[in-house]
Formats: C-alpha cells, structure tokens, sequence
C-alpha cells in the first residue's frame, strides 16, 4: 500500500513540531508537576541525616556551586543563566513552590537521578550523599535572588 | 660532706630519670604514620585499620589534580593541592567504621572517592 505524499509530510511536519522547545501550556504544566509529585519522584519520608546549620549550608553552597550553576544560579534562582526560560520545560526557580513542596527526600531522589525527561541529571556518584543532602539544606535556605552575582561562566 | 654528696647523687638521678621517662612517654606516643595516594577516583589503600587512642598521622599524596579527604564525624579535613601532599592528625577515641569522602571536586567519579577507616579496641 502506498501513502499519499500528502500525508507523508503532514507526519514529517507533526513529528517537527514535537520536537519544538516550545513552553508547554498550563494544563500541561499542572498534570506533569502532580505527576511528579505524587506518582514519579519517590523517596518522599526519607530524612535528611545532616543538621540543618550554618556549616551543612556552607557544604551545601560549595557542592552546588561545582556544575548546579550552569543551569539553576549561583543563588538557585536561575540568575544569569541565559537559556533558563528557553528550554522545554524550563528550568524552575529552587525557591518556586513547585520545588519547595517536594520533601527532602523527594529532592535527595531528585538530586540523585534527575528527572526524565527534563534535562535535569541524576549526580550520584559525582557527588557524595553527604554533599546532596547537604545541597538539600542550601536549596531549602537559598540566599536572596540575585545576591550571589552570576556563574562565572556566563561571566565572558 | 657526706650529706652533700648524697644531694647531689640524688639530683643527677632525678635528673638522668626525668630524661628517660620524658624519652619513654615520647616513645610511647610517636604517631603511626600511613602513606595515601589519592588518585582519580579512589585512594590507595581504600581501607585503614587504626587502634583507638593510638597518634595517628595520615600523608595524603595526590598523583593527580587536587583532591581532598574529609571525614565528617570525626571532624577530619584535608586538602591537597594538584601533585602535592598534606597531613591529617589525630587519635581515634572511639571504635567504629568510618568513611572518608574526597572533599575537592575532581570530575565525575569524585562522589564514589571514599577511604574507609577501621578503629578497633
């Protein structure tokens, strides 16, 4: 049986047109954030074994300041990063609801293996549990938006 | 005179035994020494049996980039510059299993970097 050419194209511009980073809309948004919440991202009653003091916070700063500005800011609020709102999804702000409302242990999970298909990696293994867990504490008490200046990366 | 002489004979004993005992406690306390190389990613050894209350030191020695050694419940930190050396001393007071993480980032295995300690009795 062949195709019509017509309808050839029409799935070759359908298929394009998925693969467009364009921002999803609002219905989209608000299933895939319940469905991460509530179905994806596990290990919500785990507990963060570090203190949540000065020293864990400064651990915590530090361990995310060695790749987790490229994407999220020195502050974790996207300051400086030229490309945040143009991915799909976009890159959230660690201080937006979305991502205070997950648990520690839910940011942990999150932390250790990513979430797919956002472009956000796992770093198990590239940093220790001490220094995730410890970059939990500095997500939950980030500094001021735009208080740390921008990644030096972006800095050229 | 007699009496003189036995002060005296008393004050070089006393003071050739304090020389000794200041050498027996010095002897006594020397702290173990133990090598570490830290290399992308892992440290050799990777474990380290140690006895409580016994001086330790540990000489790190990189053979690569920096890297760093940090042992949060003993309130351990080291850290060594790329190619170079630095030293960690103390006394276990407690007997357990603890784990050592490299505390410098050193690329995508940096997070696996571990050197367990085992202090026993």
């Amino acid at each position: 049986m062949r195709l019509p050419a017509g309808v050839i194209v029409a799935a070759f511009a359908a298929a394009l047109t998925g693969c467009k980073a364009s921002p999803p809309g609002k219905i989209e948004t608000a299933t895939v954030t319940f469905a991460k919440h509530h179905i994806f991202i596990r290990n919500k009653s785990q507990k963060n074994p570090l203190e949540p003091n000065a020293a864990t916070w400064a651990d915590g700063k530090e361990a995310f300041s060695h790749y987790c500005v490229a994407c999220h800011g020195m502050d974790g609020q996207n300051t400086g990063v030229p490309f945040a709102d143009h991915i799909s999804p976009p890159i959230p702000s660690l201080a937006s609801d979305e991502v205070q409302r997950y648990s520690d242990g839910q940011l942990k999970e999150i932390l250790d293996n990513g979430i797919w298909p956002s472009g956000m990696p796992g770093s198990k293994g590239t940093l220790s549990d001490d220094e995730l867990w410890a970059i939990v504490v500095f997500i939950r008490h980030l500094p001021p938006a735009g208080s740390q200046g921008i990644p030096e990366m972006y800095n050229h | 005179m007699k009496r003189n002489v036995t002060l005296m004979g008393t004050l070089i004993a006393g003071l050739v035994a304090s020389c000794f005992a200041g050498y027996v406690v010095k002897a006594q306390g020397a702290p173990r020494q133990v090598e570490i190389t830290a290399k992308r990613f892992a440290y050799a050894p990777g474990e380290i049996t140690l006895k409580k209350g016994q001086p330790v030191v540990l000489v790190i020695k990189s053979e690569d980039v920096a890297h760093g050694l940090r042992f949060r419940e003993l309130n351990l930190n080291a850290k060594v510059d790329k190619g170079g050396s630095a030293q960690l001393s103390f006394t276990p007071d407690r007997t357990g299993d603890f784990v050592g993480h490299c505390s410098v980032f050193c690329g995508s295995g940096h997070g696996a970097m571990t050197l367990t300690l085992h202090v026993v009795e």
